[in-house]
């Protein structure tokens, strides 16, 4: 009896570890299949074959000294931009998620639930629609077409994807908050010296989703930065190179390009992936 | 308090960085839609030698500040010739900046923001119609010139209720291009011969029949074209009477080739045609004015293009009837300088510069004299193009209703499942689209 | 009834007892919601009344400081010696003058109109120079703009004419005011709501809510693209927008659109929420199963795919998808053969099924990042009951692991499925709507709702209509979310762990 449901486990696991495997290289095969090709030397756009018979880096070289066609194309620049407006808009988010999300989990106060909802649902309208009333509030302010406008946009609705954070802050227990209270600390002190430290994986979840952000985002951007190809960003950088003119010269180093944008993320998301999963779990068990 | 003085003080910002932009855009008090001073055409400009007008012609405009976009291919020697009209008027004082921007999405990013729009631009002559409505782009100031200098088709593509708009810069259509060690010069006027030499060949044809763009030639070369709008509000497209039973046999013509053929004939993007050409998977293709220099330079001395080849229809052998536009500048109507901007756009799309273009980034030209010359008649390319542009609709007057009913037409007739003897079938689908394009 | 009571029950009985509730809570919810909006509205209404009975209450209590409060600002709180407020009050409205005198009024006094006078063209030499009239969008954004300023300054207004009359009670029962420092720490402890929420407030206020409003106002226009400004003027139509997407009767091509494309939105929203909800769960359980090893690399493998940016990763999928394209290619070796499957662009089942399959393979490293966790976190006992009971695998998950999970995280399962309805990023990169046909307007076979309205944005610039079918989507989604939510049970159990 023991021994057959010993057999059992271990067939079981066996069979789990190929599912595991069959799904694993699922996943990860078009990424395979896109580094490949980015060190293909010979043909334009796409291939009839999976694995290239020429391989070279000179798309990655052509793709940072802006060789290789006759665009106005200059990745290095639009790849510290963005890394520029990712910090930026980063550093903000986070703020004023874990602010908010304080407020809304720690203190009671009036109108707490209805802004709330005001805050969930505000989210749902379709994104887009509103681009050019923000393209015209950002040219009253004198700041279209720069960096300082994505970092605006990318960071000003920030505060309402509070629902992860404020279910990870319900669940520390409000214990601490009330021995803090009876040893005379604000609540300032309360959110700077006890909660925040122990927030550690919702933090870093934040700064994760919120640095992604501006890596990603290839339609506001455009419609920010027009004819500032100095101010791009890689996302819309990596668009214009997929346009009907360029993409006979430039498709091999597009997919240079969205393996240099990919590759950084990916690591940072390797590294910081366990925070990322406590912080989720603590939110949503709450949110 | 603090949020409170936040929002007034953003408030405070707002309303001083607005306050010069509400003068500038708040006019007179003049309700009248009338346009005043000289509204009456002035007429013929003398030009010098090199295409330059006469300094008088711009007015007292000195210290002019002015920007042009030009697409990416093109920015280099735009400068070069816009460097040239300023030292021309050397003591106007004149700087231009070129700015790279696709003529496909000119438009748009004019509209989006007038104000950060260049004064001189380039954009494709599909989007005039939107140019005009919204009021970007100003009339041609140079109109007869334009008129006398360029084809007659160019300039009418830039008319539109009697006045001119745009400085016709260059045609910009498709035609065909060939493996010339595939399909012989000969082959490549009948799509039966050419479509046959790939079969032969082993290699394909590829045409994006999913697209509008050029899935419309299977409507056109039957006799359903677009003419302009039906209506003034400019939402309903305006076909010309066609013969039905002539428009279906078509069809039915281009549907029955296409699964005699299948395996050779491919619906694949342009792009697919370079790659295709370099890997020797494909023989021949419809490709467009824009990936002729990859095209030809995958198949170096084997590169062959003319006009699209005849099909026959019912024992008639029918030349391909295509869309066909125009890349032109335009002169934004709300410029400082609009008798600079106007000069340089006359001097932009003038003979001389048509002519460095021709040579320099191989562009079709539009000015009939740049058109006869050698530089076109020694080119595959740039002949095929001129030759196109004959047998071709205008690409300017067309609703946004238009592109996808006609891609889907091209996919359908394209589909495995689709029975080219089908005569009902096909004349359903073909009035099907026509309403849909109508949007009725 | 409470999680293990419900584990109680046999299936009959739980089916019986969730279609009750259900049922029982559906209208009661609805009826709920609808009853809290009309209840909001008269408690805004009752709150005006009362707001007004108090001023005139207090101008008449009020002395010669908080009198002259109702006219310039800060007064009050002046005369009182709470200085810094009273300066603060006063700039106010020195700054709101100032902005009303040289930017609002210019917009807010065409509010009704949106523009009257035209563009025309002037001539300079033999050029046309267009000199600009009224820009009907401009105003209609600067009027919503200096609406939402003067909303403010009134609450400012009405505060400060209360601070002085509080202050005028507080002198008069011999107290003084606070300090600066104490009001700074009651900013830090008492008020610390308001610190917090000030700056988030304000951003999201003038880049969401602004623009927002403004879109809504949008849907009541004629702005299409022949009324594009600057040169044209538009004005508003009333409800003629919603009634040309909702003229289902009439049977025009919009509305069956409407029609049709809502119907595979919903489709879409409840299929790509639920095979990624399933599938990532029972991913999740096999790489967290006792016994499996190398868990962070399997785990790895998976959230790579969210690493990669989505432009990237679903263009590289629509090009694998072509028919010659990677997938055909590798099907090929297979059966000897390319087979040129058209995944994308043939029937429209084919292309529906492969943008939900697609639509997985960007899903369910999400599902199984946020649920690894809570999956963790199920009672092993229940477990262990299940196993003596003799259930299998398939049995202990149908009847433990989901119903757990479906009890703990109803709200994602809602937030995943609004993001779904809204899920712009896969079918516009992956088949831009297509399939093509000619029955809809504007839009192919896999085009939901968003992608419609951005088509219809971009290509035909009906801002109108657009502007109308968002307000229809977001009506739905907020109405199911708000809801969900206010009925969930970690809603109601807020204070459960604390």
């Amino acid at each position: 009896m023991i021994k057959s449901y010993k057999l059992r486990r271990h067939l079981a696991n066996g069979f789990i570890y190929l599912l595991l495997a069959v799904l694993g290289i699922i996943w990860i095969s078009p990424f395979v299949y896109l580094v490949m090709h980015s060190f293909r030397a010979e043909g334009v756009t796409t291939v009839a074959y999976l694995i290239p018979h020429e391989w070279t880096i000179q798309n990655y070289i052509d793709l940072f000294t802006g060789a290789g066609g006759t665009a106005q194309l200059n990745f290095p620049r639009w790849f510290m931009n963005t890394f520029v407006v990712a910090i930026f808009s980063c550093i903000i988010s986070t703020i004023s998620v874990l602010m908010v999300s304080y407020a809304f989990s720690r203190l009671r106060f009036k109108a707490r639930k209805k802004f709330m909802n005001v805050g969930m649902i505000l989210g749902m309208f379709p994104g887009f629609m509103t681009m050019i009333a923000i393209y015209y509030l950002l040219k009253a302010m004198g700041l279209t077409q720069t960096l300082v406008a994505l970092v605006i946009c990318y960071s000003c609705g920030a505060g309402l994807g509070f629902q992860i954070s404020k279910g990870f802050f319900d669940t520390i227990p409000r214990a601490l908050d009330e021995a803090a209270t009876i040893d005379g600390a604000t609540k300032n002190q309360i959110f700077w010296r006890i909660i925040l430290p122990m927030s550690k994986p919702i933090v870093v979840y934040t700064v994760l989703t919120s640095f992604i952000g501006p890596w990603t985002d290839f339609i506001l951007a455009k419609i920010i930065m027009l004819d500032s190809r100095d101010n791009y960003t890689v996302a819309i950088g990596l668009q214009l190179m997929q346009d009907q003119q360029f993409k006979n010269t430039y498709y091999k180093q597009f997919l240079a390009g969205s393996v240099v944008v990919a590759v950084p993320i990916s690591i940072l998301f390797l590294i910081l992936q366990r925070y990322y999963v406590e912080g989720v779990t603590g939110g949503a068990v709450k949110g | 308090m603090k949020k409170i003085l936040a929002i007034l003080l953003a408030g405070m910002m707002t309303a001083t960085a607005l306050a010069g932009c509400g003068d500038g855009q708040t006019s007179g008090d003049s309700s009248n839609p009338d346009s005043s001073g000289t509204g009456d055409a002035p007429g013929l400009a003398e030009l010098d030698a090199e295409g330059f007008v006469d300094a008088a012609e711009l007015g007292d405009e000195t210290g002019a500040t002015i920007k042009v976009w030009a697409p990416d291919a093109a920015v280099n020697l735009t400068q070069k010739m816009c460097d040239a009209f300023a030292e021309h008027y050397a003591d106007k004082n004149i700087s231009i900046s070129v700015v790279a921007q696709g003529e496909k999405d000119a438009a748009t990013q004019a509209q989006s923001d007038v104000d950060a729009a260049a004064d001189v631009f380039g954009f494709a002559s599909d989007q005039l119609d939107n140019l005009i409505n919204s009021g970007v782009i100003a009339e041609c100031a140079y109109t007869d010139n334009v008129i006398a200098m360029n084809t007659e088709e160019s300039v009418k593509a830039g008319t539109v209720n009697d006045k001119l708009y745009y400085y016709p810069e260059t045609t910009n259509g498709y035609f065909l291009v060939y493996d010339k060690s595939v399909v012989s010069d000969e082959k490549a006027q009948k799509f039966e011969d050419v479509l046959a030499a790939c079969k032969d060949a082993g290699k394909r044809f590829i045409m994006d029949a999913g697209d509008g763009y050029y899935s419309c030639i299977f409507t056109f070369t039957g006799g359903v074209t677009i003419d302009g709008y039906a209506d003034e509000e400019q939402t309903v497209q305006n076909f010309v009477d066609y013969d039905e039973d002539t428009a279906v046999a078509t069809l039915q013509a281009f549907a029955q080739l296409i699964k005699d053929y299948k395996g050779t004939f491919t619906s694949l993007s342009v792009d697919k045609i370079a790659s295709g050409f370099a890997d020797g998977s494909c023989g021949a293709g419809i490709d467009g004015i824009w990936d002729i220099e990859s095209d030809s330079e995958k198949l170096g001395e084997n590169f062959g293009a003319t006009k699209l080849p005849t099909i026959n229809v019912n024992g008639e052998d029918k030349a391909m009837i295509s869309m066909y536009g125009y890349k032109a500048l335009g002169v934004k109507s709300t410029t400082k300088y609009p008798l600079t901007s106007a000069a340089l756009a006359l001097y932009l799309t003038g003979e001389n510069c048509q002519r460095q273009r021709a040579e320099q980034i191989q562009w079709g030209p539009t000015n009939k004299t740049v058109t006869e010359e050698d530089v076109v008649k020694n080119s595959a390319a740039l002949s095929a193009s001129v030759e196109q542009s004959k047998n071709s609709v205008a690409q300017v007057h067309i609703t946004s209703t238009f592109w996808d009913p006609m891609a889907n037409l091209g996919n359908q007739i394209i589909a495995d499942e689709w029975d080219p003897s089908n005569a009902d079938k096909t004349k359903e689908l073909l009035t099907a689209t026509i309403k849909n394009i109508k949007d009725e | 009834m409470t999680f293990v009571e419900y584990k109680q029950l046999n299936p009959f009985q739980r089916f019986a007892y969730n279609f009750k509730k259900t049922v029982i809570s559906a209208p009661k919810a609805i009826a709920n919601f609808f009853k809290a909006i009309g209840m909001a509205i008269v408690k805004f209404f009752v709150g005006i009344g009362k707001g007004l009975k108090n001023y005139g209450t207090t101008f008449v209590k009020g002395d010669w400081a908080t009198k002259l409060s109702y006219i310039i600002l800060g007064v009050g709180d002046l005369s009182k010696g709470k200085y810094y407020k009273g300066i603060l009050y006063f700039l106010t409205e020195v700054l709101y003058v100032l902005f009303m005198m040289f930017f609002g009024w210019t917009y807010i006094s065409k509010f009704g109109t949106l523009g009257t006078v035209k563009s025309h063209i002037e001539y300079v030499g033999r050029a046309p120079k267009t000199v600009l009239g009224d820009n009907s969008m401009l105003i209609l954004l600067y009027s919503v703009l200096t609406i939402v300023i003067t909303v403010i300054f009134l609450a400012v207004y009405i505060s400060n004419i209360n601070d002085a009359y509080k202050h005028q009670l507080m002198r008069a029962e011999g107290k003084k005011p606070s300090t600066i420092r104490e009001d700074v720490r009651d900013f830090l402890d008492g008020k610390y709501h308001i610190t917090l929420l000030s700056f988030p407030t304000l951003m999201i206020g003038v880049f969401n809510i602004l623009p927002l409003i403004f879109m809504i106002l949008i849907a009541f226009t004629t702005y299409n693209k022949i009324n594009l400004p600057p040169a044209n003027l538009f004005t508003w139509c009333g409800f003629q927008n919603f009634g040309d997407v909702l003229d289902v009767l009439g049977g025009s091509l919009k509305a069956t659109t409407f029609i049709e494309l809502t119907k595979w939105t919903l489709i879409w929203a409840l299929f790509a929420t639920f095979t990624n909800y399933i599938l990532g769960m029972i991913v999740a359980l096999m790489i967290n199963k006792k016994g499996i090893k190398f868990k962070s690399l399997w785990r790895t493998l998976f959230v790579l795919a969210i690493a990669v940016p989505q432009f990237v990763s679903l263009l590289l999928m629509n090009q694998i998808l072509q028919t010659d394209g990677a997938l055909n290619i590798l099907l090929g070796y297979f059966m000897g053969g390319n087979p040129h499957i058209q995944f994308l662009n043939s029937t429209p089942l084919m292309a529906r099924v492969t943008v939900i399959i697609v639509n997985c393979w960007v899903g369910i490293p999400y599902t199984i990042l946020s649920m690894s966790g809570i999956l963790m976190n199920i009672p092993e006992d229940l477990y262990e009951s299940a196993r003596i009971d003799g259930a299998g695998p398939m049995k202990t998950f149908t009847s433990i692991t989901l119903p757990y999970m479906l009890f703990v995280t109803t709200p994602q399962l809602i937030t995943q499925f609004v993001g779904n309805i809204n899920n712009f990023n896969v079918i516009y990169l992956l088949t831009n709507g297509g399939p093509t046909t000619e029955n809809f307007y504007q839009a192919g076979y896999t085009d939901i709702l968003v992608t419609w309205l951005f088509k219809l944005t971009m290509n035909s610039q009906d801002y109108n209509l657009a502007a109308a079918i968002g307000i229809l989507v977001f009506i739905v989604c907020a109405t199911l979310s708000l809801i969900v939510y206010n009925n969930s049970k970690s809603m109601k159990d807020e204070e459960a762990f604390s």
